[in-house]
C-alpha cells in the first residue's frame, strides 16, 4: 500500500483506469482507492478520452488495451501523450504481441495482474 | 459499523465520476456501473454487498431505468432502489443521502454545479447529451 505521506501534498493523485471488465475494473479501483489514490473509471477509451477533454485534472492513465468503442487503449493512450507528454500511462493486454505497440506510447503491463502489484508500479512511477 | 454501499448506475462519465466522488466524500462506499447489465452483474453475483442502488432513469440506456429498478425490487427487495428523473433529481437524492451519512453536511448542489459546466462544456465541443 501507498504510505499517504507519498501523495502529492495538493491532494490525492487522481489515476484514471479504463477497463470495460467489470470486475478487473472494480478490484483494481478498489485496491488504487484502498492505496490512498483517487480513481475515475472509465469502460470504454472513448468515455476516458471525453473526461480527459473535459479538462478535469488526472495525473496518470491505466487502460487496458482491448476497450470497447472507436478507440481503444492504444489511440488512448498516443492522444494522452500528445495531450500530456509526461503523464504515465500504463498500456494492459493479456496479448504480449502488444507489448511493442504499447510501449511507445506507455508502460506495458501483461494480464493478468495483480492489483496490489499495480499500486506498486504506479507509486513507484510518481518518484 | 461499516458504511452502507451505493451502487451508481450512471453511463456518463461526467456526471458519474463527480456524483460518486461527492457520495464517497459524504463517507459511503460506492460502486459504479455504466449500464444496467453491469448493475445486474455486481447485485447478481452476490459478491459485493449492496444496499443503495441510485440512478438516473436515462442513466441505464440498455434497459433503462425503470426496468432494472422493477427486477431489482423484484429480485432484491432488501436494496433500496433511488431513481431520478433527472440528474437534478439524482444529486438531490445523493444530497439527501449525504445528510444522513457518515460525513454529512457536503452540499450537493456544489456537485451540480460542477457537473452542469463539465456538460456544457461537452456541449460546446459535441452536442450528444442534454443536460436537464
Amino acid at each position: 500500500m501507498v504510505p499517504s505521506q507519498q501523495l502529492d501534498s495538493c491532494g490525492p493523485y487522481r489515476v484514471l483506469v479504463v477497463e470495460d471488465e467489470l470486475f478487473v475494473r472494480m478490484d483494481i479501483a478498489a485496491t488504487l482507492r484502498h492505496a490512498g489514490f483517487q480513481v475515475i473509471e472509465a469502460a470504454c477509451a472513448d468515455a476516458a478520452l471525453e473526461f480527459i477533454e473535459s479538462g478535469e485534472p488526472i495525473d496518470l492513465v491505466f487502460t487496458d488495451i482491448q476497450t470497447p468503442g472507436i478507440l481503444d487503449g492504444l489511440a488512448l493512450a498516443e492522444r494522452v501523450r500528445a495531450k500530456y507528454p509526461l503523464m504515465p500511462v500504463f498500456i494492459c493486454s493479456g496479448n504480449s504481441e502488444l507489448e511493442g505497440a504499447a510501449s511507445q506510447w506507455g508502460k506495458f503491463v501483461p494480464k493478468p495482474y495483480e492489483p496490489t502489484g499495480i499500486v506498486r508500479l504506479i507509486t513507484s512511477s510518481m518518484r | 459499523m461499516e458504511p452502507a454501499t451505493i451502487l451508481v448506475v450512471e453511463r456518463d462519465i461526467l456526471v458519474r465520476q463527480p456524483l460518486t466522488q461527492y457520495l464517497r466524500d459524504c463517507g459511503y462506499r460506492v460502486l459504479e456501473a455504466v449500464n444496467a447489465a453491469e448493475a445486474r452483474g455486481v447485485v447478481s453475483t452476490g459478491r459485493e454487498s449492496i444496499d443503495i442502488v441510485l440512478m438516473d432513469v436515462k442513466g441505464a440506456p440498455s434497459e433503462g431505468g425503470f426496468a432494472l429498478a422493477s427486477w431489482l425490487r423484484s429480485n432484491h427487495p432488501a436494496i433500496k432502489v433511488l431513481l431520478g428523473g433527472t440528474i437534478a433529481k439524482v444529486l438531490q437524492l445523493a444530497g439527501d443521502l449525504c445528510n444522513d451519512g457518515p460525513e454529512g453536511g457536503l452540499d450537493y448542489r456544489l456537485v451540480l454545479d460542477h457537473i452542469r459546466r463539465l456538460l456544457a462544456g461537452r456541449s460546446r465541443r459535441s452536442p450528444d447529451r442534454r443536460f436537464d
